[in-house]
């Protein structure tokens, strides 16, 4: 470091020349988000799918909490409407969920980002260019499955579900509170599987609430169709 | 690991404050980091030389506090 300035460059003893000092050092208050380009791009992406009817939801979780499944679920129940729905994938390689979903009848575009840890505005903005969006209503954007990256990246959702499964255990808001803070409701994802693991939904609600007061909190089962009617509504609707 | 790509931006903006100010050199950039932001200073750190290497960022020191809520903010520049 620097001794006259405490700069990060090595202490110039040649009299400072190598890099200018104290006379004109000046601190420039900034204070704006270092996000701002991702939030503006999102901005732009959730307004331009607005005119066009569309309504992007975003889905986050841990690998394997059940991401899938549950849209699996939502599109067996829909039946017919379920061709209004659309689904951007996510993942860090294959296009494995986007087949599942395209198995469905459901129009899919899957994102392999390569090991990167998220989806941003910007890859969305570009695997929408792969989708064709005619007649579709409601988009959904299904995170690289991780519980700390995507948080801070918005996609141009216009709403987020965290998912996290039974088996996963009741203690992931505590650990992971970012993703609890990033979202506009909690799915207990796996519920039949609730006799098997030590899971208790009511301290799950209670750590995601101790971050985010009003966060309603759904408990599903997309293998028996438990909560599965709350979560349409919360789907058509936004509330529970 | 994407704290990578946080650097990138936060090396870019301190690079428009040097453009704007017309100044030299940057000393030193601040950041609030939000607590519930999911950014993990460390890592910033970690990434920040190698992002601001090459750029006229390069050298400057990173100084962050931890703030309340979600918020990650680049505060304040230092400039010579």
């Amino acid at each position: 470091m620097c001794g006259t300035c405490g700069c990060g460059r090595p202490d110039a003893s040649d009299g400072h020349a190598a890099h200018a000092h104290a006379t004109q050092t000046r601190r420039v208050e900034v204070e704006r988000s270092i996000l701002a380009q991702n939030d503006r791009n999102a901005a732009h992406l959730r307004e331009r799918l607005a005119s066009q009817g569309i309504e992007a939801i975003g889905l986050l979780g841990g690998p394997g909490a059940g991401k899938t499944a549950l849209l699996e679920a939502t599109f067996a129940r829909l039946g017919d409407a379920a061709r209004h729905h659309a689904v951007v994938e996510g993942d860090c390689a294959s296009d494995l969920d986007a087949r599942r979903i395209a198995a469905t009848g459901v129009r899919a575009t899957q994102v392999a980002t390569g090991g990167v840890c998220h989806l941003d505005a910007h890859l969305v903005d570009h695997a929408l260019e792969r989708l064709d969006l005619e007649d579709v209503s409601r988009l959904w954007i299904e995170n690289v499955g991780n519980l700390v990256c995507p948080a801070p990246f918005a996609c141009g959702e216009s709403r987020r579900a965290l998912l996290i499964s039974t088996p996963e255990g009741d203690d992931k808001p505590t650990k992971y509170p970012a993703s609890v803070a990033a979202v506009d409701l909690l799915v207990v994802s796996k519920a039949d599987l609730l006799p098997h693991v030590p899971f208790d939904p009511d301290r799950c609600a209670d750590a995601a609430r101790r971050i985010a007061p009003d966060l309603p909190v759904l408990t599903v089962s997309a293998h028996t169709g438990a909560g599965m009617r709350e979560w349409l509504r919360w789907v058509e609707t936004g509330a529970l | 690991m994407h704290e990578a790509k946080l650097c990138l931006s936060i090396v870019r903006m301190a690079e428009e404050v040097l453009a704007r100010e017309h100044a030299a050199v940057v000393h030193r950039v601040e950041l609030a980091i939000g607590e519930l932001s999911g950014v993990a200073p460390e890592a910033l750190e970690a990434a920040f030389p190698i992002c601001a290497s090459g750029t006229p960022v390069e050298g400057a020191a990173l100084d962050w506090r931890l703030t309340p809520g979600r918020d990650l903010r680049l505060s304040s520049v230092e400039v010579g």
